[in-house]
């Protein structure tokens, strides 16, 4: 598991904050894995997200691309129970069905720079930690920068 | 152990499938051309372009509804929607559409990258487009969409993420994408597209995060982009010496073009407002007037070159934006507009050659400072000590927002909505840094003593002419129709009817959360429908925080007089 500081994995697992009903209820969001997703020769994005049992968190639930555009998501379903996957996409959002122990894929086109949250929206999946983010990267074309020296950021 | 055997789950779907969405809408969008909004007010059935015609006016002939009948108006139809999972402005989203109709078909633009077909009789929804949009986009003020375009097939539509788009307007299929601004700069797009000639303008957002504004024309059948407008120039270019000669303040200087502007084919010209510089309130990283901030600007629509300019706010130290309406209007064979500020004024210019013609408060309140009737701009009260809070009238939102006033063609009067609301505003210094807020200043807007109204104005002389008043700032855009009324939304909900020669309130309707948007009036069959957009949100930190705990509910509302009402549809 990787997280952005070992201190901070430190304190949620002494605080039992990524794992299910220890410190709170649920699990904290993007508490989980962070993922790269894998890029084609074409440029075409895949990756593949998975439920851990009894743990209401994708895995990954920080899913990485280096810039926007078309991206397909197998979700594998490992829990004992029925979750859905809603990804945003440009045109329309997608939603799957995820029974138990089932796979299904989802094909979704994003821009970027920017990031995006996907959750399973029924009961309160969302709540328990079956919310995640696809990251992507990069910057806008050249010819949407606005004319001007470049400038400090934080 | 037991293997667990895996199969497939069941396909995914588009999520709009799971509606009752018809799928397609009648091709009623293929015939709108520039000629037929050039003309829009011939055809009252329509309101086809985001002020119902290129004059900016609000006005429509339409009289079915009239002084005596609005008495019967009832709910037509409703069309509600909710967010789905987490998005951008979780806490600030807010329905601030202008609906276009045309030939019985409503477009509408939601927070958060929606657009929605309906069926302008029964509320029936045809189609819907979702744009993703990211959740961690700069917006100073909410996740907000003032509206669409529509012309030859396409429905045209900004997103938070600085993208323009054409959808097909029977299907709602994107037909091009276009990256417009820079996410990573702080820019983003709110902004209702203005189609003129073979053309989609747009301007750009972002002036609360140190952008350089800019007001865009792109082609409106392949996307590729033909002009570009910087409000702000660069070192040498025309109004670059009234920036610091050193130093970058122009390229973080905002005067963004955030709202609609109004056109005029005799003179070829765009009417734009343009925003704040940055930062808002610290204006001694910037000495000089600005240009072009604050500012009426004259575009010529064919090449995006600025004719003429008139600063309504020079060096703004208050945030006072000018991207409110310009109405173009004719008085004494004179073509004119008029442009109510944030700052207090309004401004009635010569359109042809941007000559004031006449200024005139319509704001009990102002103390931030003076103009005189021939434009003389005395400064009195603003930040300028590090620290040492002030207070002046208007605040920031403005003694109007960017919520528009009305021009009736039938009773000669401007109908503004009105805030009168102050704020508590310290400079604090801060450096710059490219996405992140610009504002110089703490700023604290007052939640007690304020009111609104809406506020007749004689043109021709400045005076008021008649006020309703209200408790609350007015917060949305007015209608004004040939029925003799004008119509406006209330920050507590109420949507009301007023007599458009006394002010009288004729009728008002509780909506069940705050109008932040502009309504429009169309009719379909003979029936004559008001389409009023609810849901409060946004920046209302900024233009009413004493209503920050008010509710969402996002939905429109559409009304008619009750007879023959078909509100059926749906699967």
């Amino acid at each position: 598991m990787t997280t952005v500081t070992p201190d901070r994995s430190e304190m949620m697992r002494k605080f039992g904050l990524d794992r299910q009903n220890v410190g709170t209820l649920g699990r904290l969001l993007a508490t989980g894995n962070i993922a790269q997703a894998e890029e084609g020769t074409d440029g075409h994005m895949r990756a593949v997200v998975r439920i851990v049992p009894d743990q209401l968190v994708w895995d990954p639930s920080i899913l990485l691309l280096s810039h926007g555009g078309e991206l397909d998501i197998e979700f594998v379903n490992d829990d004992q129970n029925t979750h859905c996957a809603l990804v945003p996409s440009n045109g329309d959002s997608q939603w799957v069905w995820l029974p138990n122990y089932t796979r299904g894929t989802v094909h979704v086109t994003l821009d970027g720079p920017g990031h995006y949250w996907f959750s399973s929206n029924i009961g309160n999946d969302e709540g328990r930690g079956l919310i995640g983010a696809i990251v992507v990267m990069g910057d806008v074309p050249a010819s949407a920068r606005l004319d001007r020296p470049p400038q400090p950021r934080p | 152990m037991t293997t667990i055997e895996y199969r497939p789950a069941p396909p995914a779907v588009n999520f709009g499938s799971l509606t009752t969405a018809t799928g397609t809408a009648p091709p009623v969008a293929r015939d709108v051309t520039y000629e037929r909004i050039l003309d829009a007010r011939s055809e009252p059935q329509n309101w086809l372009t985001y002020y119902g015609a290129y004059d900016g006016q609000r006005y429509s002939p339409l009289d079915q509804i009239d002084t005596d009948s609005v008495q019967r108006l009832s709910l037509a139809w409703v069309f509600s929607f909710a967010p789905q999972g987490l998005h951008a402005g979780q806490s600030t989203y807010a329905f601030e559409n202008a609906p276009i109709v045309v030939d019985g078909v409503m477009y509408v633009s939601g927070w958060d990258g929606w657009v929605w077909a309906l069926d302008a009789k029964t509320g029936q929804l045809l189609w819907q487009y979702k744009h993703a949009i990211p959740f961690d986009t700069s917006l100073c003020c909410g996740n907000v969409n003032r509206g669409v375009a529509v012309a030859n097939g396409k429905v045209f539509v900004c997103t938070l993420n600085a993208h323009v788009l054409a959808l097909d307007a029977t299907t709602g299929a994107c037909i091009w994408d276009v990256t417009s601004g820079d996410v990573r700069a702080g820019e983003s797009l709110t902004i209702a597209p203005l189609v003129v000639k073979d053309r989609v303008v747009v301007g750009s957002s972002g002036g609360e995060f140190g952008v350089r504004g800019h007001l865009d024309a792109y082609d409106a059948e392949t996307g590729e982009r033909v002009w570009r407008c910087y409000t702000v120039p660069k070192p040498g270019e025309p109004g670059s010496e009234t920036w610091p000669a050193e130093g970058e303040a122009w390229a973080r200087g905002g005067g963004n073009c955030w709202i609609t502007g109004t056109f005029d084919p005799d003179t070829n010209l765009l009417y734009w407002g343009t925003g704040n510089p940055a930062p808002d309130f610290d204006g001694e990283v910037r000495p000089g007037d600005n240009l072009h901030t604050d500012s009426v600007i004259a575009v010529d629509a064919d090449t995006g070159e600025i004719r003429w300019h008139y600063q309504c706010t020079p060096h703004d130290l208050w945030d006072y934006d000018s991207n409110m309406e310009c109405i173009l209007f004719e008085q004494d064979g004179r073509k004119l507009l008029a442009h109510f500020d944030k700052n207090g004024y309004c401004f009635v210019l010569d359109r042809t050659n941007g000559e004031r013609v006449r200024i005139f408060p319509f704001v009990d309140r102002i103390t931030w400072g003076e103009i005189t009737p021939d434009g003389q701009v005395t400064a009195r009260i603003y930040p300028d000590k590090e620290g040492e809070d002030v207070h002046f009238y208007p605040g920031p939102a403005g003694a109007k927002e960017w919520t528009h006033a009305a021009y009736s063609q039938k009773s000669g009067l401007f109908y503004v909505p009105v805030q009168d609301t102050g704020a508590t505003v310290a400079r604090r210094r801060r450096e710059f840094k490219e996405s992140i807020p610009y504002w110089g200043a703490a700023v604290v807007v007052d939640a007690e003593d304020m009111a609104g109204s809406v506020s007749a104005f004689d043109p021709s002389t400045g005076q008021e002419v008649w006020r309703w008043r209200n408790d609350l700032p007015m917060c949305a855009s007015v209608l004004a129709t040939g029925g003799d009324l004008v119509f406006a939304g209330t920050p507590a909900g109420q949507f009301v009817a007023l007599d458009a020669r006394s002010g009288d309130l004729l009728w008002q309707f509780n909506c069940g959360s705050g109008h932040h948007s502009s309504p429009s009036t169309y009719s379909v069959d003979g029936k004559q429908y008001i389409a009023a957009p609810v849901g409060w949100g946004a920046w209302v930190e900024g233009f009413l925080p004493g209503m920050m705990g008010g509710p969402h509910g996002q939905a429109m509302m559409v009304f008619s007089l009750p007879e023959g009402v078909d509100s059926s549809g749906g699967r």
